[in-house]
């Protein structure tokens, strides 16, 4: 039996570590899924439930860190970014001719996964990540037509997952843990009255809903199992919990003045400006991944992976306002469950690894929720990477190309905001491994 | 060089874009709209250009990229003394009140040389039982054959003359060659009127189930065929602004919440009618309304000078005007009764039973329903919400009768989507940012006709009716003395007003 190394957490790098998580910014949406949590799992089309080899497992498959022998900290970030996102506008509204583009925002979101062996067969895990994120802003915010159902729409998490792993026998090992969620919202728009002097709409108030980071969170858990028949061959499946946030913010309401004075005092006598409490929640999906890793021989590893994720626990998304001051915002999203059926390949020259994969994500939301504050739609995502791999110190780059579909909305709308959205995207991901 | 390229594949992205858009197309070679002032495209009590391009069946023209779709268009023009039929608008009059006014008036046609029929041939005022026997106009005539004059032109020494809107719109329809679109929405004024107006007589404002049946199959049996009729049935007319916005129990002006006395509410005082008699208790001359009832728009003038408010409030203890008719001819009032509400619904519901029966075949716009559902629901669109309240709700102009632009275009979608839900073809709905955002305000300046918090003159308040009933009705006042006065802060305004009985 090969010696395993035992070594203690180090406390004060974990407590910086959190605080640089919190810090974060949002990523960009996979449903509002992020899945890019290693770059050894993005480059093989985050096939990677049944191949687990590295601490980022502890998202992936936590059962997998049993068969990780050393003290091992992983630790990197991913780069989110949209290439494109613009909605072209048809009738009945925003009518024909109207264009809409989303800003270019890159998203750093850091993770950081440490494997700490325990006794022979029981290794502890933490990994610190990003599972779930949004980032819509959309430019010209005073001028976007969609300014009244959002401007800018932000979903932040982070998860403290503590995990333990066991080998039940030499070739199967299970692994359980607990799942934090820190999260914070934030959603602008403007609203709309009409101006009785002259019968139009115009802006009348910009609302700002901000719920912070480090006030709202809540617990789940996630477990995995992994079963190696030979070496070559590894079969896993992990489950992570349904979460349930409940957020308690702020709701900003300040003045647009119109340019009539006798208007805006009009307005301001029956909006009320100010800071107001607000309250929603958010239930983040349970997920199950399942999925099988073949060595080939010749240092060509392929990986094969499926995953469910129930988004249809994302039901509605609801408002209240505490004093009353507003009425309150519901909003019936309806999601559905969804699938992605993942493929990967890994080939090894020594040291050096290079890989390449793909998969196809189907959209949970259905079309009739499609809008400015979430657009999203079936995906085709090419993934490639490389990687430098030693006993004590690893280095991988992974990159995912994401062609979106266009999504049209065309026929029914819960918003009554009618066009096509399209988006192509890119995640880069790099992790830095040392292991004791 | 990069950047050219990146901006060829961007323009190249966008027009795959749009393509993927479906574009309108042209589907009707030509379209005739039948109907009433909902048909014309009436606002805030006229009918003028700048409205009558937004009327719904100019939008749906617009929308369908109708070809030469011709409106009897009317000028507007700044208000003359005495005015002529007037254009309402908001109007603020210093230092804080907000009131409802003339503000320009309707003026000399602008396109009478046309050398056939209109296709919007919609005439405000009209009933179900005129369509067909409306077949002269005159301009010096009553309010209906003034409005035949302008619209079907239909007067001495015209070629129009002796043709009903009927016939003009067969002119229309039967030299045509490809797919023609007729729409029919009629019958509203035939409880419109004796709503507001407030003279519900069975009978008499209200023609039997079995007349209007006659009526409207007569219509279309006069109509020739088109590749598609789209029929619209009536909304509840209890239910829009004019009739809900003043609530049957006295409001404190300043908070907008109902005052209590004695810990209930304080009724708006009604001479009564036959299911509900009254017996005042003096010093008051009237009773107060039951529960159920509706008072109309114009009683705010009058609760502004005291009257419908018990004295014990702070009024003058006279009732409120309720319509009937005498030997001298109709009175028009303020108040309906809940008898009288039932009967406006219960004859809604039979005439809408009618159309729904003799429109077979025919695309039918359930406009009772969706505006029963907007009403509860308000109208959502792209974020912004829309009401049926009265100047606020965005949905109705100012007379708190007809719709506004966007009310319009709101009808016109309905109507889209009716056809949309019958049969293959999937027509493009309307841009409503082209409404929704654009100010619709008089070409000439505004001027003040009348004061007071969300109030008409009784002068005003002829000319809406004349808009949506032919039946000019005149108002009786119970007596007042001279110098009565209304305390200040009580009642619906706050003015000092010292009242004389109007003529």
């Amino acid at each position: 039996m090969r010696q395993r190394y035992c070594v203690p957490l180090p406390r004060v790098f974990l407590a910086l570590a959190v605080v640089g998580f919190l810090v974060s910014r949002p990523a960009s949406p996979s449903g509002f899924q992020v899945m890019t949590q290693g770059a050894k799992a993005t480059g093989m089309g985050l096939a990677f439930a049944g191949v687990a080899d590295d601490p980022s497992a502890i998202f992936y498959n936590p059962a997998g860190i049993a068969w990780q022998e050393h003290f091992s900290s992983m630790g990197g970030f991913a780069v989110l970014s949209r290439s494109s996102a613009d909605f072209v506008s048809t009738n009945p509204f925003p009518g024909v001719g109207e264009f809409g583009t989303v800003q270019k925002q890159q998203f750093l979101v850091p993770n950081l996964f440490i494997v700490v062996p325990l006794t022979t067969d029981l290794n502890f895990g933490l990994g610190i990540d990003a599972p779930y994120g949004l980032g819509l802003r959309w430019n010209v915010p005073e001028v976007w037509s969609g300014r009244f159902i959002s401007q800018n729409a932000v979903i932040k998490s982070t998860d403290l997952n503590p995990v333990f792993s066991y080998k039940l026998i030499p070739e199967l090992s299970i692994a359980a843990g607990a799942d934090y969620r820190f999260s914070g919202l934030q959603l602008e728009r403007n609203t709309a009255a009409i101006n009785l002097f002259t019968g139009a709409e115009v802006d009348v108030a910009h609302t700002k809903l901000f719920s912070d980071l480090t006030s709202n969170g809540g617990w789940g858990y996630n477990a995995g199992i992994m079963w190696k028949p030979v070496p070559a061959i590894g079969v896993g499946a992990s489950y992570r919990s349904k979460i349930t946030v409940n957020y308690e913010g702020t709701a900003t309401i300040i003045p647009r003045p119109t340019g009539d004075p006798v208007f805006d005092a009009l307005v301001a006598s029956q909006v009320p400006f100010g800071v107001h409490p607000v309250a929603t929640q958010i239930v983040f999906p349970a997920s199950i991944n399942t999925g099988v890793g073949i060595g080939l021989g010749g240092g060509f590893t392929v990986a094969l992976e499926a995953d469910w994720t129930q988004w249809s626990s994302f039901k509605a998304l609801n408002i209240a306002f505490g004093d009353g001051a507003a009425p309150d915002i519901n909003r019936t999203t309806a999601w559905t469950d969804s699938w992605a059926y993942r493929v990967g390949l890994e080939k090894k020259f020594g040291v050096w690894a290079i890989r390449a994969g793909y998969y196809y994500d189907n959209t949970p939301q259905p079309t009739k929720d499609v809008g400015p504050i979430l657009f999203d739609n079936d995906r085709n995502v090419y993934t490639g990477g490389f990687g430098y791999q030693t006993e004590k110190f690893g280095l991988d780059i992974g990159g995912a190309y994401i062609v979106f579909k266009d999504r049209n909305v065309l026929t029914e709308s819960t918003d009554n905001f009618f066009g096509v959205y399209s988006e192509i995207g890119w995640a880069a991901v790099a992790d830095m491994r040392i292991s004791f | 060089m990069n950047k050219s390229i990146f901006r060829s594949a961007t323009l190249a992205a966008a027009l795959a874009l749009l393509a993927a858009v479906p574009a309108a197309a042209q589907t009707f070679s030509q379209y005739v709209a039948l109907g009433d002032s909902l048909t014309a495209g009436s606002q805030s009590g006229c009918l003028v250009q700048r409205n009558q391009v937004n009327s719904f069946p100019a939008v749906l023209a617009r929308t369908l990229l109708v070809p030469d779709f011709q409106l009897p268009l009317v000028q507007e023009t700044a208000l003359t003394n005495p005015p002529g039929t007037a254009c309402l608008g908001a109007i603020f009059i210093p230092p804080s009140t907000v009131t409802v006014g003339a503000v320009s008036q309707m003026g000399a046609p602008l396109n009478s040389q046309l050398p056939r029929p209109y296709n919007d041939l919609g005439i405000p005022g009209i009933k179900v039982q005129e369509l067909l026997t409306l077949t002269h106009g005159d301009p010096n005539g009553t309010d209906l054959e003034k409005l035949s004059a302008l619209i079907l032109r239909n007067v001495t020494g015209s070629p129009f003359d002796g043709t009903n809107a009927v016939q003009q719109a067969d002119a229309l329809i039967g030299p045509a060659t490809g797919d023609t679109l007729v729409t029919l929405w009629i019958g509203n004024n035939n409880t419109l009127g004796a709503s507001t107006s407030g003279i519900v007589v069975d009978g008499v404002t209200l023609i039997s189930q079995s007349d209007f049946q006659a009526s409207f199959q007569a219509i279309l049996a006069n109509l020739l065929p088109s590749t598609r009729l789209v029929v619209a049935n009536l909304p509840d007319v209890t239910a829009i602004p004019f009739s809900t916005t003043i609530p049957p129990i006295l409001v404190n002006p300043t908070t907008r919440q109902p005052v209590i006395i004695n810990g209930a509410f304080v009724p708006l005082l009604g001479p009564g009618d036959s299911a509900y008699p009254c017996t005042p208790v003096p010093p008051d001359q009237g009773c107060g309304l039951p529960a159920g009832s509706l008072v109309n728009l114009p009683a705010s003038s009058l609760l502004g000078q005291g009257v419908g408010i018990p004295v014990a409030a702070g009024g003058l203890g006279l009732p409120l005007p309720h319509g009937h008719i005498d030997g001298t001819g109709p009175h028009a009032g303020v108040v309906l009764y809940p008898d009288e509400v039932a009967l406006l619904l219960q004859r809604t519901a039979e005439y809408n039973s009618v159309i729904a029966s003799s429109a077979s075949g025919a695309t039918l716009v359930d406009a009772n329903a969706r505006f029963n559902e907007i009403r509860a629901e308000g109208f959502e669109i792209g974020g912004i919400t829309l009401r049926t309240s009265f100047l606020t709700g965005g949905i109705f102009s100012y007379d708190g009768v007809h719709p506004s632009s966007i009310g319009y275009t709101i009808v016109a979608d309905e109507f889209i989507k009716a056809m949309n839900a019958q049969g293959t073809t999937v027509y493009p709905r309307p841009n409503f940012s082209d409404v929704l955002f654009t100010p619709n305000v008089p070409v000439t300046g505004a001027s003040v006709q009348n004061g007071g918090p969300w109030s008409y003159s009784f002068d005003m308040w002829r000319d809406v009716l004349a808009t949506v009933s032919s039946s000019a009705a005149s108002i009786v006042l119970p007596a007042v003395p001279a110098a009565a006065v209304v305390p200040a802060g009580r009642g619906r305004s706050t003015r000092m007003v010292a009242r004389q009985a109007e003529p």
